[in-house]
């Protein structure tokens, strides 16, 4: 998890690299171009347009080797995302160097540009290549000077800009070169000393994280087992008390049948709860989703068969407002459904007799939206995300319904979550709420623009 | 009238054991009960049922896996319905239902979910009985 986090995070790094240096390549392009019109700054611009068009080249490429990365599915090692990072500054550091000739050289005040690629290199690079970054722009930003100072590579004189006829001035070429040279390494070492700080924090951050999730893991397996256990105990309790109350084994009077009867309903209750935590703990614990196509109509329906009794009872009407389109999704159709019927017993259990419940389904284009309105009490403003936390019950969900495990909604949100989709409440404007979830389409399912 | 069918059930728990016991006997099953897989193995020899009511989870968490799979592959027993009790589907997260009666997979008939209701219980031992 770590190192796919952080490659991703390379990656992302690479990207940006790319993105920075085609806003470099519009700002050299329009400089070189206005430069002369505007300012009447003398440059060899067919050079520097050349230049630009090598560089537009190189960044395109590279554009289309990090889509490639990217989407081919198979994560690149971090090892390939540093060298490619490498590669870059280092051939960044040339091409500036390259433009720096033909731009005056080392009377060019842009010579100390530089700054900025030691200063990336040292955030994205170890501290050793930073140095070898810093290293190789010294080395090539002197070369040029001292073979334009010798006349060996032809002088470009920036009039208009810079001070010229300096390149050939000693005192001035090593003061420069040693000014240029301590700033550069000043840089990379502070820079990489913050970075180095920072970076320690954050790996203290993600060892905390993990700490945590490892903890987190324990304590669900310990409540798993334990749940596990009374449950066994509680299967065998109402497996009893049912032959008593129902009078298998022999007629009750009318007092032992009331508290034969009290004693039933709670337990059936107490069953209720420990199910519902046993399938949360378990979806906490379980891993990945093994997926498999599903057809939401068909769980819709099958939910809906489910709860229909129920419905039924508080003569409440339930309607599916779908199309015969077939809406089908990748992932776990017991998660999907269980949090389909969830929320319609949520829906029928705080929906006074007589109401209504609509359940829709949207086609949107990356997604499909499922909604199940009511007309019952609502939810209390500022309630509409506290109430898919775990344990927690709305004031008036206590108050119409005394009992309610408080688990259902969290158990909708994880399954939910779990298939990357999202889920969230809100109340009607005129009375009743609604529940909507997303579940994101299959990509090879989304139609190409 | 007909012979009254034998049953067998195999479990740990001997308070959920009786209240089966209780249901199936007042609808005139002849109900045996052992509490493992070699007390079940030895009553089979002894006496043969018409159906095996089995739990999952008993001394160990597979015992109901094995006892199932070892009478599915033997020619004396094979035809003997299985109903299988258990509280997997939530320890585990796995859905058997679907996989009842692939044999390859495993070989029951049928699965019913802890606590079982007197009812649900009566009307799939009936349904199993009648296929058998």
């Amino acid at each position: 998890m770590e190192s796919l986090l952080k490659s991703t995070r390379r990656i992302q790094s690479a990207c940006w690299l790319v993105k920075l240096r085609w806003a470099a390549i519009a700002v050299l392009g329009l400089g070189a171009f206005f430069a002369k019109r505007a300012m009447g700054v003398s440059l060899p611009e067919r050079k520097l347009y050349f230049i630009t068009g090598v560089l537009f080249f190189y960044n395109f490429i590279l554009f289309d080797y990090i889509r490639q990365l990217k989407w081919g599915g198979k994560e690149p090692s971090t090892k390939t995302i540093s060298r490619m990072i490498m590669f870059q500054i280092s051939a960044d550091l040339f091409i500036l160097t390259a433009i720096l000739h033909f731009s005056g050289g080392i009377e060019n005040p842009f010579c100390f540009f530089f700054v900025f690629h030691m200063i990336i290199a040292s955030i994205l690079c170890l501290k050793r290549s930073s140095y070898i970054q810093a290293a190789l722009a010294i080395s090539l930003f002197s070369l040029i000077v001292l073979l334009e100072c010798f006349g060996i590579l032809n002088h470009y004189e920036l009039t208009g800009f810079a001070a010229h006829g300096l390149y050939k001035d000693f005192t001035f070429i090593s003061g420069t070169l040693f000014v240029f040279s301590c700033t550069l390494i000043l840089v990379v070492y502070m820079t990489t000393s913050i970075v180095e700080q920072l970076r320690e924090q954050e790996e203290g951050v993600e060892q905390a994280n993990e700490m945590l999730e490892e903890k987190d893991k324990i304590k669900n397996e310990y409540v798993l087992r334990v749940t596990h256990d009374i449950k066994g105990h509680l299967a065998a309790i109402e497996s009893c008390i049912n032959l008593v109350y129902t009078e298998v084994v022999g007629p009750l009077n009318e007092k032992q049948k009331d508290l034969v009867g009290r004693a039933y309903r709670r337990t059936l209750k107490c069953m209720s709860f420990i199910t519902a935590l046993l399938k949360i703990t378990r979806l906490n614990l379980s891993g990945k989703l093994e997926k498999e196509i599903v057809h939401i109509n068909r769980v819709i329906s099958s939910a809906i068969t489910t709860v229909q009794n129920r419905a039924n009872q508080k003569n409440i009407s339930l309607n599916y407002e779908g199309t015969e389109t077939v809406y089908d999704i990748l992932g776990e159709q017991v998660l999907i459904e269980e949090t389909l019927t969830n929320l319609l017993f949520n829906a029928i259990r705080y929906t006074p007799s007589g109401g209504r419940i609509v359940l829709t389904v949207k086609d949107k284009t990356t997604e499909y939206l499922i909604q199940i309105s009511d007309t019952g009490i609502g939810i209390p403003k500022g309630d509409e995300e506290k109430i898919f936390e775990e344990f927690y019950r709305s004031e008036n969900a206590k108050k119409a319904e005394r009992d309610g495990t408080g688990l259902g909604l969290s158990f909708a949100k994880q399954a939910i979550e779990k298939h990357s989709g999202k889920i969230w409440a809100q109340s009607n404007p005129d009375g009743g709420s609604t529940f909507s979830f997303t579940l994101p389409k299959p990509k090879d399912s989304i139609p190409k623009k | 009238m007909m012979e009254k069918a034998k049953i067998l059930i195999v479990d740990d728990d001997p308070d959920i054991t009786e209240a089966m016991k209780i249901v199936l006997e007042n609808h005139d099953y002849v109900v045996n009960s052992v509490e493992g897989i070699e007390q079940a193995m030895e009553s089979l020899k002894a006496e043969r049922p018409n159906l095996i009511i089995l739990d999952v989870m008993m001394k160990t968490p597979q015992d109901g896996f094995i006892l199932s799979r070892q009478l599915k592959d033997d020619d004396n027993y094979k035809d003997i319905p299985i109903l299988m009790l258990t509280a997997v589907q939530e320890k585990t997260g796995l859905d058997f239902a679907p996989a009842a009666g692939d044999e390859t997979w495993l070989p029951v008939d049928e699965f019913m979910d802890k606590p079982v209701k007197p009812d649900m219980l009566l009307k799939k031992v009936e349904t199993l009985l009648k296929k058998a």
